[in-house]
């Protein structure tokens, strides 16, 4: 099958305004730790609609090619059985983890990605901030070879969508801790509040979609401290909440370093965000390596 | 444009507009009370950890801070419930010239709105 039966995102929509508001009443009275700033939530939200705008126009391209892969497949993996449905979970859960750990460590992906963090708040609808250059930065690319393996694009397609719909609940700070073996093996609010955060500590950390083991595996995982809460939003938050500088603001920035010194563009184009030729900008190497020097902290430490 | 598409684009937008109305009804912004000397040195100490700034203004309404540190300025103002952080040189902001009790120091992305006491400029603090 190529084309998806149905978008789990689609039919979560519904869901995911009733849990807004829920969180905003839990908030108001009381009963749950939730703050929604006016503008912050009609920017958050505004992006999600945008985000989806954006999709339609360059989901033709994106569809095309995928099937086109599908053509020159490896294998025919069916779509009703279930061990393919485990494999396309665990393998799409994989990519997932890499697009995401890309789109924070490469300048390129995170101009696309920065959007999503560019809240000072860490909600509900910080959920739905989405990009709205996904298409054009090309991360779609990575899941690719899912198709090529011989899963059907619509198999695909179903799989990222429950992922974006199993990570919208996880933007809260409503949910302090969930049970001890839920946090060992999935991405849980606690989790992506230190992915959301622009504490030194925490920076690059926890890039899970669904399973935080791959973080664990591959060395991203730090885990929320309660002496240090999360401060949401970017290292350099946004001076205003002008949309368009919003979506736009990393990908003018490139454009003025390249245009600046066109032999680094390299540098500038695909080195870590805030890589300058000179080192005088920080990035988050060097952020974490003053926040270490500050509290004399042991970087071996899996805490840090 | 298709009619659905349009019917659909044009109840988002509606629905968009209905929750950010709700938020502001409920009003559960983060409490952002004028910031006096304590709290403004937290900040600066949360937003440059690296700096020793020694000497400290607090504009009039309680809403920004500025602050020297040598030949670096520390700006901080609020933007919503929470603050923006940003270093320029001195000189950008010793230049500043008030009118109606506002400096507004020009920013990378911002020119944010200080409120300034009888029109002073610059403050006794960096006198």
């Amino acid at each position: 099958m190529l084309k998806a039966p149905f978008d789990p995102v689609q039919l979560a929509i519904p869901f995911f305004i009733l849990a807004i508001v829920l969180e905003i009443l839990l908030g108001r009275f009381g009963k749950a730790r939730a703050h929604y700033e006016v503008r912050d939530t009609a920017t958050s939200l505004t992006m999600g609609l945008g985000s989806t705008i954006a999709g339609a126009l360059f989901g033709g391209v994106i569809f095309a090619t995928t099937v086109w892969v599908y053509q020159h497949r490896l294998f025919t993996i069916p779509m009703n059985a279930v061990w393919a449905w485990i494999a396309v979970f665990l393998l799409e859960d994989l990519t997932y983890y890499w697009f995401h750990r890309l789109a924070h460590e490469r300048r390129v992906w995170w101009a696309s990605h920065v959007n999503h963090h560019t809240s000072t708040h860490y909600n509900l609808s910080t959920a739905l901030r989405q990009t709205w250059t996904g298409g054009v930065a090309g991360t779609w690319l990575l899941w690719l070879p899912l198709s090529f393996l011989g899963f059907p694009p619509a198999m695909v397609a179903i799989q990222k969508g429950i992922s974006l719909v199993y990570q919208f609940w996880i933007h809260t700070e409503a949910i302090k801790r969930m049970p001890g073996w839920f946090e060992a093996v999935f991405n849980t609010p606690s989790h992506h509040r230190v992915h959301h955060a622009r504490n030194a500590r925490y920076l690059d950390a926890n890039y899970a979609g669904i399973l935080i083991i791959w973080d664990r595996m591959f060395g991203t995982f730090i885990p929320e401290v309660d002496e240090e809460p999360c401060r949401y939003g970017t290292v350099k938050n946004l001076g205003n909440f002008n949309l368009l500088h919003n979506v736009f603001h990393e990908w003018i920035g490139i454009a003025k370093d390249v245009a600046g010194s066109p032999r680094h563009a390299l540098g500038y184009i695909f080195g870590p965000p805030g890589w300058s030729p000179d080192g005088s900008r920080d990035t988050s190497h060097t952020l974490k390596a003053k926040w270490r020097a500050r509290v004399g902290a042991d970087s071996t430490d899996q805490r840090i | 444009m298709d009619k659905a598409l349009l019917i659909q684009l044009g109840g988002s937008a509606a629905g968009i507009a209905v929750l950010v109305g709700f938020t502001a009804w409920m009003g559960v912004a983060r409490p952002t009370p004028p910031l006096d000397a304590e709290s403004a040195r937290a900040l600066l100490a949360l937003e440059f950890p690296d700096q020793r700034p020694d000497r400290v203004w607090i504009s009039a309404d309680g809403a920004a801070v500025i602050a020297r540190d040598g030949d670096a300025a520390l700006v901080l103002y609020r933007r919503g419930d929470g603050y923006v952080a940003r270093d320029l040189p001195w000189s950008a902001i010793a230049s500043l010239k008030p009118i109606n009790g506002r400096v507004r120091p020009r920013l990378s992305d911002a020119r944010p709105v200080l409120a300034v006491k009888d029109d002073v400029w610059p403050p006794r603090e960096f006198a």
